[in-house]
């Protein structure tokens, strides 16, 4: 045994490594080539079983780090909540009555699954959250993902005791948005894993500063959740449409707990995915 | 490498992802921050040489691939391993490299590991420039301040032993 390991360790040192170099280079090629569903078994197994404890270890570090700032954050809007608490009482009494006058859909009545993020990608472009909530909690392939800045991203892949969370920056997302002030709808995506930008009709007049929610088309993500705000303004390539910079609300590398809403998505789209 | 210098490796793997998750996020700077992950790869593959490099570039790339959109699985693998490969060839055995010389290695690791990154991932090439500029560049020199500082402090505890 000891001598078949040392044979293969004599093997891959020889030459300078370069035995060792083609090996893990055509190791590397043939992930690059796998298919889909072979790359997702991939990841799903070495997240679920080797990385794991090396994600737990890592968040349970930053929740320690962070403690002592969130007691003290938490205290303050304690009191700042025991004041709302009394107006808001008064404002949803009201809100009830006029839901019932203009038979208004509740759009947001989805169960929230509050989870806690317990690994990131540890390289620098950011674009998958791994949470601590599964199929076992009620998590389901993508569902919405919001934080209490705004939206967040999607399910990418539930398992059972832990989900991959597709942020916004991933450019394999694409999202349709609406303009809060202009109610134009346009998309959303980041083209390099780190910026998003969004494209929006010219005529509507979209400006710096305006805010931009999920417009609900799309079939994923409700209507109405904040996805960030204009940053600045730029001619696309066609004249009929304007490129935004967006400044999401969440800054994601910061992120420790996260909600899931329970949406499925639509029929139509969940077939379409399904194909 | 001996069997315990296997288990010292891999116990510095665990510490630097697990460093790069909590400490390289706090020291992040206008969202610029270093990549303890590119030093420990530098630093491995110029101690132990370029089979090891590679070994560890690739486990290294691949737990990046792992949290990277599926799309783009083996990308950070090939990258890392052929930065592994690379600076392995200036092994600390047959070479002596003095700290400039160290901090150099390692700010061209990181351009090449940058470069092919991008080139297998097949971004467009405006989008490329962006990054080089807003992310390559800023974090490159992040990462040559953490490593140079990294570097020294193990040169000064080796002289001691």
């Amino acid at each position: 045994m000891l001598r078949a390991f040392r044979f293969i360790v004599d093997l891959f040192t020889q030459r300078h490594g370069v035995v060792a170099f083609a090996f893990f280079l055509v190791l590397g090629i043939l992930l690059r080539e796998a298919s889909t569903q072979v790359r997702e078994s991939v990841v799903e197994s070495a997240l679920s079983t080797v990385f794991y404890p090396v994600q737990l270890l890592a968040s349970s570090i930053n929740d320690f780090k962070n403690l002592q700032a969130e007691n003290d954050h938490l205290k303050a809007e304690n009191a700042r909540l025991r004041q709302e608490t009394y107006h808001a009482s008064e404002g949803l009494q009201e809100l009830a009555r006029l839901h019932t006058l203009v038979r208004f859909d509740d759009k947001w009545d989805y169960p929230i699954v509050t989870s806690r993020v317990v690994g990131h990608n540890p390289g620098r472009f950011l674009t998958t959250l791994v949470i601590n909530r599964g199929t076992y909690h009620g998590v389901k392939d993508n569902m919405p993902v919001m934080s209490m800045n705004g939206l967040v991203g999607k399910i990418s892949k539930a398992m059972m005791t832990h989900s991959r969370v597709q942020l916004l920056v991933d450019p394999n997302l694409k999202l349709s948005v609406l303009e809060r002030r202009t109610r134009v709808v346009g998309f959303l995506e980041s083209m390099d894993g780190h910026l998003l930008s969004a494209m929006i009709p010219s005529h509507a007049g979209v400006a710096e500063g305006d805010t931009l929610i999920t417009s609900g088309l799309g079939g994923i993500f409700p209507k109405g959740i904040p996805v960030g705000t204009v940053r600045s303004v730029r001619k696309a390539d066609l004249d009929v449409m304007s490129l935004m910079d967006v400044e999401p609300f969440q800054e994601f590398s910061t992120l420790e707990e996260v909600f899931v809403m329970q949406k499925e998505p639509d029929w139509i789209i969940q077939e379409l995915l399904d194909e | 490498m001996s069997n315990y210098g296997w288990l010292r490796t891999l116990l510095f793997f665990v510490i630097v992802f697990t460093v790069q998750s909590t400490v390289g996020e706090w020291l992040q700077i206008l969202g610029i921050g270093p990549d303890f992950v590119v030093i420990f790869v530098v630093s491995v593959a110029l101690r132990f040489g370029a089979a090891t490099g590679c070994l560890w570039g690739f486990l290294a790339g691949f737990t990046q691939d792992v949290y990277a959109p599926v799309e783009w699985l083996g990308a950070n693998s090939i990258a890392m391993t052929i930065v592994g490969f690379a600076v392995g060839q200036l092994e600390e055995r047959f070479l002596t490299l003095n700290l400039p010389a160290k901090v150099g290695v390692l700010g061209l690791a990181f351009f090449v590991n940058d470069m092919f990154y991008f080139l297998i991932t097949g971004l467009e090439k405006d989008v490329v420039t962006t990054l080089f500029v807003t992310k390559t560049v800023p974090e490159c020199l992040y990462t040559l301040v953490i490593g140079g500082i990294l570097f020294y402090l193990s040169s000064g505890k080796k002289a001691n032993v």
